[in-house]
């Protein structure tokens, strides 16, 4: 095993107990912080599979403002007593999980190994021709802000249309009057 | 975890305070470099909007919720938001406007470096949209109107409630 093998391997190991953890303590509060942390592993894992991009979102948005959205939230509501540190497990939902985590994990190994050049996206001619012309035809240094912003800016325009509409959204369902 | 008004989470706290005041200028001077510098380097207006955003939240936990939305009151939340989708819709109906398709930024004809400009723009008003409306959802959160109808809430324990509850 490489070094970076085994890095990605502890990063992987903690988020997959922080996601247990999320799942089985029982009070919201300690489920939250758990799920934080699980956000925080999945962005390191990102920034190893060399990713920086996706890894500022899921470390902004996952481990940052849905944690704080989560307490703010809980703040609210009310916290369930007793002494237990474990949530009770309710078997419907296992088998749910189960299943549903059953059809994903049967799909990997049709995937491409990590980084594999005959990978599709690797050798479709879309990714040749952005890695090729991005940079001289727009300027930019980065090639997923070329592509996000340039290539495929529509999308990025029906983007931004889904944020301002759930905040919209949220209004409505917050029966708020004043925006801020 | 009581009181129904906003500030009932909030607790005042010299450590946090002070923390906060060192902290938040320089998360809000990295969320704007991340959201110019997003065509040169890894980020760009959707990861620098949450990282302004963030700023935002950090100085509600310190100073609290309610004397932190009295001071971003006025216009400028929602004129963010606006004028951040305006800016986008514009830059791309600009070039349209020049026989251009949508967004495409060579219609501008301002050189080898238009192309990145209008990017950078397009980042600023995605940036824009996006801190705005975090800003808000967490403002309408922390606010906004939870009551429950009456004797739905704080009867989760009760074994009534949990042998009704499977049926859902």
């Amino acid at each position: 095993m490489t070094s970076e093998a085994i890095v990605l391997a502890a990063v992987l190991t903690f988020s997959v107990l922080g996601a247990a953890a999320a799942i089985f303590l029982r009070d919201v509060l300690n489920a939250i912080i758990a799920f934080a942390a699980f956000s925080f592993g999945i962005a390191t894992v990102w920034v190893l599979l060399a990713a920086p991009d996706v890894a500022l979102t899921e470390a902004a948005v996952g481990a940052g403002i849905t944690t704080v959205f989560f307490l703010v939230t809980i703040a609210k509501t009310v916290r369930p007593g007793g002494e237990r540190l474990f949530e009770r497990i309710e078997w419907r939902s296992v088998a749910v999980v189960a299943i549903l985590s059953g059809a994903l994990l049967a799909t990997v190994g049709s995937l491409p190994a990590v980084g594999a050049a005959d990978a599709p996206v690797a050798t479709s001619p879309v990714t040749e021709y952005y890695l090729d012309n991005a940079y001289s035809e727009t300027g930019v240094k980065n090639a997923v802000t070329a592509v996000l912003a340039a290539y495929r800016g529509f999308d990025t325009f029906g983007e931004a249309t889904v944020v301002i509409s759930a905040g919209v959204a949220v209004l409505l369902v917050l029966r708020q009057e004043a925006y801020v | 975890m009581s009181g129904t008004d906003s500030d009932g989470v909030y607790v005042e706290s010299t450590i946090i305070m002070t923390t906060v005041r060192v902290i938040a200028p320089f998360v809000f001077t990295f969320g704007l470099f991340v959201m110019f510098h997003g065509a040169d380097s890894a980020g760009g207006g959707f990861q620098g909007g949450v990282l302004v955003a963030a700023a935002v939240l950090l100085l509600a936990f310190a100073f609290g919720i309610d004397s932190t939305r009295a001071w971003l009151a006025g216009p400028l939340t929602r004129t963010a938001v606006a004028g951040g989708g305006a800016a986008f819709a514009f830059i791309g109906l600009g070039a349209v406007a020049l026989d251009g398709a949508f967004l495409e930024y060579v219609a501008y004809d301002f050189g080898s470096t238009g192309v990145k400009y209008g990017i950078e723009l397009v980042e600023l008003g995605i940036g824009a949209v996006v801190s705005g409306v975090l800003v808000g959802l967490f403002f309408s959160l922390a606010s906004g109107d939870f009551t429950l109808p009456a004797g739905d809430a704080g009867d989760d324990e009760g074994d009534a409630a949990t042998s009704g509850g499977e049926e859902s």
